[in-house]
Parts: structure tokens; sequence; C-alpha cells
């Protein structure tokens, strides 16, 4: 009777774990394009939108600044700190919400596409993790300390993202439009050759 | 030599745009601003009786557009000096009272719906937030004499 209980105890514990794993959200498939779609997109919006060079030196100009400290207006100096700090704050939660997404790419998806030796995957793996805690800390000291408190940081969290960026663009080439030859013109008699 | 893809017709007719009509608009804001003004509110298309007569609609919508990405991109990294002298020049050209303008601009926040369909959300946020304190700058430089005169 021990016997019997134990096994239905055990059922139902299966049972439970059953539903559990069954009703799990965010489950995506091995190799399903949503992955690829969101990695292509948070590609693009690193590259197009968050990390141009212009972009950032713009962002981060000390001259600005300077050129709003001449004014000599307190009310107008507070509201552009108060500006940019927000900007930064917001320009560095985005880079990591997109990085976040390659690396999701890179973890789950990449391999089955592209082939990268061991070498440029452990690589891969100490830049996003150094990205990461980089736009940690530069949230930190942009939220305490503003956006001009940590210029070196900034530049090299651009240039990690930029490798990143490189590395992530390769694995996802094939996403981008085949690139075929001249369709050569050499068909004889009824067979085509292209 | 063969014949011209759409893509080029496109290139031209956004040549012909700058030569045209942008080469006599000097300010990057007035271009940005104008060029905005060419947009259907409803369809996001942009109109341009000349240019289409002379290619096509579609050829002169995408080079509207194309016109409306460049002048964005150049407002976009524009030093915050340089935006403010544009935007009191922007203000003496439109023959409004600089007082009403400001406050109409702080308002509506017109320039808003004046950034291209395809901006990245950053890089308008960041363009709004020059506009924001550009205005806060005129504004001030509006009240300066008086306040030196109270001072006096």
């Amino acid at each position: 009777m021990i016997q019997v209980i134990l096994f239905l105890i055990l059922g139902a514990g299966f049972l439970v774990l059953l539903y559990l794993f069954a009703g799990r959200k965010n489950v995506r498939p091995e190799g399903g394009a949503e992955v690829l779609v969101q990695a292509r997109q948070a590609l693009n919006s690193l590259q197009t939108g968050l990390l141009p060079p212009e972009l950032i030196v713009r962002v981060f100009a000390r001259e600005d600044l300077e050129f709003v400290n001449s004014v000599g207006a307190p009310a107008v100096e507070a509201l552009f700190l108060s500006e940019r700090k927000r900007v930064a704050l917001r320009w560095v939660a985005h880079v990591r919400k997109q990085v976040l997404s390659l690396k999701h790419f890179h973890s789950g998806q990449s391999r089955i596409y592209a082939r990268l030796d061991a070498r440029t995957e452990i690589a891969l793996a100490f830049d996003f993790a150094s990205l990461l805690i980089a736009c940690r800390i530069l949230q930190i000291v942009f939220y305490f300390r503003g956006p001009y408190a940590a210029p070196r940081m900034v530049r090299k969290a651009v240039g990690v993202a930029g490798e990143v960026c490189a590395v992530s663009q390769r694995c996802l080439a094939f996403l981008g439009p085949a690139k075929t030859g001249p369709v050569r013109n050499d068909s004889a008699g009824d067979s085509a050759a292209i | 030599m063969g014949p011209i893809t759409k893509s080029q017709e496109v290139q031209k007719a956004a040549q012909d745009v700058r030569l045209r009509t942008l080469a006599k608009i000097p300010r990057v804001l007035d271009r940005f601003i104008y060029l905005s003004s060419m947009r259907d509110y409803n369809t996001g298309l942009y109109h341009h009786e000349g240019l289409a007569s002379r290619y096509s609609p579609e050829v002169a919508c995408e080079a509207l557009a194309d016109c409306h990405r460049e002048a964005y991109r150049e407002l976009l990294l524009c030093p915050l000096e340089e935006l403010v002298n544009q935007m009191e020049a922007y203000i003496d050209s439109s023959h409004t009272p600089p007082r009403d303008f400001l406050s109409t601009w702080k308002e509506l926040e017109p320039y808003r719906v004046a950034v291209p369909r395809v901006s990245e959300a950053f890089s308008a946020d960041f363009l709004f937030s020059n506009f924001r304190v550009a205005l806060a700058i005129v504004e001030d430089r509006l009240a300066t004499p008086r306040r030196s005169r109270e001072v006096a």
C-alpha cells in the first residue's frame, strides 16, 4: 500500500512538472527565426542608431557643456545637465538591451548558423561579459556623477561593442541578400547553364 | 548605356532638389522644417508637384525622404551653440514675435512631428532634448536685456 501511495505521489509530481514545462513562456524553438530577427534588429540598432562615432562624440561633447556654462544662467545649466544625464542613461540602457539580445543569439543559435572557432567564441564571451559590466558601471556613474564623468570608459565600451557587432555581422551575414554571379549565356542546345 | 534604374532616378531627383531648392535655404534647421512640411501627416508620403511632374510621384517621394534624412542627420550632429544660432535666425525669419514663437514651440513641441520616419528612437530623443535646451537658451537671451535693465 505504501508503495502504491509513493508511486501515486511520484506520478502526480511528474504530472505537475509536465504541466509547468508545458506552460512555460518565452520558449524559443531551436533554430527559430524570432531570435535571428531580434539579433538582426539589435545589430542594426547598434550600428546605425547607437554606436556611430559622430553621434557618440555629439552626445558626450564637452563643448556643449562649455557653451551652456558660458550662457551664465543656472536654470539653463541645470536643464542641460539633467537632459544630457537622461540622454546618456537612455543611451547606455539601449546599448545594454541590444547587446543582451546579441548575447542570447550567440549563446543559443549562432553555432547552428556560423562556425566560430573556439578562440573567437571565448573572446566573444569575454567581450560580452566586459561590455555588460561596463554598461552597468556607466549607468551608476552617469546616475551619480553625470554624463561627463567617464569619457574613457564610454570610448572603451563603444570599441568593445563595435568588435561584438563585427563578429555578429559575420554570423548573421547569411541573412543578407544572396550574392550570385552573373548569369552566363553559354547554354548549349536545349539545356540551360547558369 | 543601359536604362536608368529607379535608384538612379531617385538619386538624380534628390540632386535636383538639392541644387534647385535646398541650395537656396542655407540653414539646416530651415531645410529640415521645409522638408518635413512636404510630408503628408496621414500617409507619411512626401509631395512636390514640380518634382513629381519631372520624374514620378514615387521617385519624388523617395528623393524628398532622402533629403529629409540628410537634413535630420546634419541637425542631429550640430553643436548646441550652432543649433541655438540657427533657432534665433529661424525665429527672425518667421516674422513671429519671439515670445509667441517660444511659448508655442515649448508647448506644442512641433519638432516632434518633423523627424523622418525611419529615425532611431534614441537619436530622435537626443534631438528633442537639444531643441528643449536650445529653446531655454534663446528664451534666456531674450530675458537677459530685461534682467540687466532691472538690475540697473
